[in-house]
């Protein structure tokens, strides 16, 4: 029993915190090595960033990545009209349609838009 | 951030689990609020534990650091004083080990040449003055930073045996010397 008292005691004084005059200090000091901590950091994945950006623009430069690109797209595009206009039966081409092409884009833009308000709206909710 | 000063006042009436998750959502001012909070506690333990002032401020700046960085890992099953004080006394067994300032497998106790003022008020720090380093170091894992006696061993890469008579040398002498003070007067620590 007594045993069990002065353990209990003694968790006790453990848990006393000395008063240390200094303890205003001590806590500006912490956050100043947190400041320059951060300010560190910020600076090395700024850094790391540039580099990363720069490395890449010098890497699609030199590979010619662009006209690469663009000679493909070409290729892609004319690829994708000609297998359109071999599956799209002649009586549902744009032309016939009874309303324009300005039509079918304006709406083909208003449901973009509320797709993306769709999105928005689920995003928030979660 | 807490800059205004009822922000300040919300900071510094909120409670340590709510600082702590707001701290880690990145809000610095407020983790500055737990270092106010329980600096005085990690210090303390650390100078328990054998440091020296210098080193105690250091680590115990390091324990908070680190703190920080692992904040998310917090998760409120103990109190938050006593996660940062595991991390400080994390830190200086690691500086322990790497300086080897004692033999714990040594078993003759280190003679107690500290004179005793017995008119002079008796607290803890004074009475852990007059244990071993080895003895001072096992207790203060024990009952301040919360480690078991396997924890110590483990961390001490020291026989079970070994910290468990060190533990029970250590308490012995304390219980000597805190048994003459006082009660209220006794409880008491100084800084």
């Amino acid at each position: 029993m007594a045993e069990l008292e002065f353990e209990a005691r003694l968790d006790r004084l453990f848990a006393q915190a000395p008063v240390f005059p200094d303890a205003a200090i001590f806590a500006i000091e912490v956050d100043h090595r947190l400041e320059r901590g951060w300010t560190l950091r910020r600076l090395l994945i700024g850094g790391l960033g540039l580099l990363g950006g720069l490395f890449g623009v010098v890497q699609l430069v030199s590979l010619n990545v662009l006209s690469r690109a663009e000679t493909l797209t070409a290729q892609s595009s004319k690829l994708l009209s000609q297998n359109v206009h071999q599956f799209i039966p002649l009586h549902l081409s744009f032309l016939d349609l009874p309303f324009g092409r300005e039509i079918l884009g304006m709406s083909a833009a208003l449901a973009v838009i509320a797709l993306v308000l769709g999105l928005t709206r689920a995003i928030e909710e979660i | 951030m807490a800059g205004s000063p009822n922000q300040r006042t919300a900071v510094t009436a909120a409670h340590d689990v709510e600082l702590a998750a707001r701290a880690a959502l990145g809000e610095r001012a407020v983790f500055g609020e737990l270092v106010r909070r329980h600096s005085s506690a990690v210090r303390g333990l650390l100078r328990r534990l054998g440091a020296d002032a210098a080193l105690a401020d250091d680590l115990a700046q390091d324990a908070f650091l680190a703190a920080f960085e692992q904040i998310a890992e917090f998760r409120a099953e103990g109190t938050f004083q006593a996660w940062v004080k595991r991390i400080a006394a994390r830190l200086y067994l690691r500086r322990w080990r790497r300086d080897k300032r004692m033999d714990l497998m040594a078993e003759t106790p280190e003679p107690d040449m500290r004179p005793v003022d017995e008119s002079r008020r008796i607290d803890l720090d004074a009475a852990l003055n007059t244990l071993s380093a080895a003895e001072r170091l096992c207790v203060s894992l024990c009952y301040g930073g919360g480690f078991s006696h396997a924890e110590v061993a483990d961390a001490l890469n020291a026989p079970l045996g070994t910290v468990k008579s060190h533990v029970k040398r250590g308490l012995d002498k304390l219980r000597d010397r805190l048994a003459g003070a006082d009660g209220q007067a006794g409880d008491q620590v100084h800084g």
